[in-house]
């Protein structure tokens, strides 16, 4: 699809990203902008937490009753004339909208964002049976062009220069467009108007639906999304199967969250609740309208205790923003579409293919942003942990650095191995200590020493010390506490019978 | 493009005193919307929805196709359920369950602005995001104001929502050199497509929050999505008695009607329709109307 994905690794592709100047600014610029606008919108609303809590509580009580809260979902939707269907898989999704267009002889399809029609590379599949799929988001319109993958949940476009848009633009105008955003908006504005008009079906995501009375509900800022769901006369909605809240009382707290989270704004420029195709006597809003439940390996976090909680996302980018790691690889170097440390995380638990995701699990540094700025409070940088847990033991870790680990383990459970390990250290690095410091990048200390520098082994250890330290203390040394003394000691006593693991994961 | 025909369907139900009769005052919002006010023209057209997919064409052999992809549907949706209940280790849950936190806290759904400070922080959160908005005493008033600036504008087509507040601007006589269409009066034109080309574009808001600057509007047959949507320039009316503080004054009335009770769309604006996509520079009026004027009434 696109040349980032030709590169195997998330270094490999982070380099091609720390190698573009602009890319580095861009997404830097954006994601900063984004974080403190955020963190205006939050204090200026106040009591933050509270409202996190909420929307934390919410998420997990539909998620936790989701057979009731979706079946519910259903019911009302059908009720107010939906076709509602079910995709297990990404394919089968794709298959139901294929056979939508089909059946509509659709030639074109307009669509306003949706992170799901990205996972399932829909626009691709459409092509294939002659269909002309249409993004109508402003960014997305121009990596359509461009021939991209999305590289920001909220912008997706970050990457681009105006004067790189301006020559995507330019080839679809047909003459020379002036690289002013004014200019190039209104250029879009004008030639997308005629393809909202002329398209037999509108395509949306759904950023929540209301179980209690089957609407779905779409927050945007372009008016892209009302014109998809209002023009054409066939609509299709893609919602993940997750995306359910119970109620427009419950819709107050998402709509308090996710705008402030996502772009620090009080509220999306427009928020539209959509109950059902039009009413027989209306002039306007689709005939018929289908929505497509989507599982694409959502189920497989449902009743695992450490994901679980993912299911809670509702996709607000602000943990990109909070990232240090993704402010500063930008969204490409994941390789997939969901980016920043909700894709390193979401990724691999929906293709449940950790082996071949697992780099982008320690593309992080565990810092704990990502959960701070979370409006439902995920705990992604624990997932983090898990999935590195989860690759270790399924035997995808490292060859060398298991054997490194055990060597170590080795070294530290035995006291006589330490002392002659620090005897033969103490003499071998005679060979690199310059001032106290080691800073040769041979062998093993290459990677740690691109950046860093290693201390030397001083002469006398506290191991070497410690006969004249326990002297000199003597009897004033502070009595553990009997209980925890015990637990200590039983700890090592089960240690020696299980045969010296490291830790009971 | 103006000629393309609508489905024959529509053009039965279009003049504006026959579905107005019943009015729902619960839907209404805020509270101080008094119920008398012909605002909630909804209802009355809902239950012909409910059945069927709209007033498509009926083709047999799609018809036939839909019925067959809604039983594969039905079947599918027991064993997607079952799967998810099993997944989450219960058996199917088919009581509502007890929802421990629902809606905003205590303490927000207690807070309220006086109406003065309503319309203060409406017109402060409206301009704070390239709005305009002014206060007018009446609906005489607010004619004027509209006339002027489609003048200045020098604005062609207009298309108002066919509700008589509307009616009674006089858009017509006050801007004689614009052709005024009111939306959805002829079975004939293409609606859509007269949004699109208009200059101006008339609502009158069915409530309007204060604390995020968001007005409300409901579809109807004579409120068309479109008159908020596709024109150049779009004017929005709030009756200054419809004006309260928070987004919930909107959205808990939704759930208390309940779902039979729903338009096709509700739509919240709070603003001229936006995008940063192209290097963080703001543009206004991408898709939607660019200049988005608010005006309070009373």
């Amino acid at each position: 699809m696109s040349a980032h994905k030709g590169r195997a690794t998330v270094k490999e592709r982070a380099e091609l990203a720390l190698n573009d100047e602009f890319l580095v600014k861009a997404v830097k610029f954006t994601t900063e902008r984004l974080r403190n606008g955020k963190k205006n919108a939050s204090a200026e609303h106040g009591n933050w937490e509270e409202w996190r809590e909420r929307g934390r509580q919410i998420r997990l009580h539909t998620i936790a009753h989701l057979d009731y809260y979706l079946n519910l979902f259903v019911d009302n939707a059908r009720a107010n004339g939906v076709h509602v269907h079910f995709a297990d898989k990404g394919e089968d999704a794709v298959a139901i909208a294929m056979d939508i267009a089909q059946r509509k002889a659709a030639k074109t399809v307009v669509k306003s964002k949706s992170m799901v029609s990205e996972e399932l590379h829909l626009n691709h599949a459409l092509e294939g049976i002659g269909v002309e799929a249409i993004e109508t988001d402003l960014g997305e319109y121009i990596i359509q062009l461009a021939g991209e993958m999305p590289s920001h949940i909220v912008i997706p476009a970050i990457h681009k220069n105006r004067y790189q848009i301006a020559d995507l633009l330019s080839e679809v105008a047909g003459e020379r467009l002036e690289a002013d955003t004014t200019i190039l908006a209104g250029f879009v504005r004008k030639k997308l108007r005629e393809k909202f008009l002329e398209a037999d079906i509108g395509m949306t995501g759904c950023n929540f639906a209301i179980a209690e009375t089957g609407s779905m509900v779409l927050f945007e800022n372009e008016g892209n999304a009302r014109m998809v769901t209002t023009v054409p006369k066939t609509q299709i909605t893609l919602m993940g199967m997750e995306r359910i809240i119970p109620s427009f009382e419950d819709l107050e707290v998402m709509a308090t969250l996710l705008p402030r989270s996502a772009t620090g704004q009080k509220l999306t420029m427009y928020m539209s609740a959509i109950t059902g195709p039009k009413r027989t006597a209306d002039a306007d809003g689709p005939e018929e309208m289908h929505i497509i439940i989507v599982d694409n390996g959502r189920s497989l976090q449902l009743g695992d205790p450490e994901f679980q909680e993912l299911l809670n996302c509702i996709r607000c980018g602000a943990c990109l923003n909070a990232c240090p790691v993704y402010r500063h690889i930008g969204g490409h170097a994941y390789g997939s579409t969901y980016s920043g440390p909700i894709g390193a995380v979401l990724t691999p638990a929906l293709n449940k293919n950790i082996a071949e995701w697992d780099d982008i699990a320690n593309a992080s540094s565990l810092c704990g942003a990502c959960y701070e700025a979370c409006p439902v409070k995920i705990p992604l940088h624990d997932m983090l942990i898990y999935l590195r847990r989860r690759k270790v033991e399924t035997g995808n870790g490292k060859a060398i650095e298991t054997a490194g680990m055990k060597g170590f383990a080795a070294l530290t459970g035995s006291s006589a191995a330490m002392k002659a390990a620090l005897a033969i250290g103490k003499l071998g690095q005679r060979l690199v200590v310059r001032g106290g410091e080691i800073r040769t990048k041979l062998g093993p200390l290459k990677g740690w020493n691109s950046y860093r520098v290693t201390p030397s082994l001083p002469r006398r250890s506290f191991r070497d010390r410690w006969e004249k330290l326990e002297r000199e203390v003597g009897g004033t040394r502070p009595q553990m506490a009997p209980d925890m003394q015990r637990r200590m000691e039983e700890i090592v006593k089960q240690r020696e019978q299980g045969g010296g693991g490291h830790g009971g994961h | 493009m103006a000629d393309i025909k609508r489905d024959a369907a529509v053009g039965a139900a279009t003049g504006s005193g026959s579905t107005r009769a019943e009015a729902v005052g619960s839907e209404s919002l805020p509270a101080g919307a008094a119920a008398g006010e012909t605002l909630s023209e909804e209802r009355a057209v809902t239950a012909g929805a409910a059945s069927g997919s709209g007033d498509a064409p009926a083709d047999p052999a799609h018809a036939a196709w839909l019925a067959d992809m809604e039983r594969a549907s039905r079947a599918k949706q027991v064993t997607f359920m079952d799967g998810i209940a099993a997944r989450l280790r219960h058996a199917r849950t088919t009581v509502k369950p007890e929802q421990p936190m629902r809606g905003a806290p205590d303490f927000w759904r207690a807070f309220d602005w006086t109406p003065e400070e309503r319309i203060e922080r409406f017109q402060a959160n409206w301009r704070s995001v390239g709005g305009h908005t002014e206060r007018v005493a009446d609906l005489d008033a607010a004619g004027r104001f509209i006339a002027e600036r489609a003048e200045e504008l020098g604005a062609r087509i207009i298309v108002r929502q066919d509700q008589p507040e509307l009616a009674t601007l006089g858009l017509e006589a006050a801007v004689p050199q614009a052709e005024v269409s009111v939306w959805n009066s002829d079975g004939d034109v293409y609606w859509k497509a007269r949004a699109a080309e208009a200059d101006i574009g008339v609502v009158l808001a069915d409530g309007a929050l204060a604390y995020t600057g968001t007005v409300v509007v409901r579809s109807a047959p004579g409120k068309g999505r479109s008159v908020s949507l596709l024109p150049t320039v779009l004017f929005i009316l709030i009756p200054a008695e419809r004006l309260g503080t928070r987004l919930g004054e909107a959205l808990v009335p939704m759930d208390e009607a309940g779902r039979e009770a729903l338009p096709a769309g509700v739509h919240f604006i709070s603003g001229p329709s936006r995008s940063s996509d192209i290097e963080n520079d703001l543009t206004i009026g991408v898709h939607g109307p660019g200049v988005v004027y608010a005006l309070i009434v009373g």
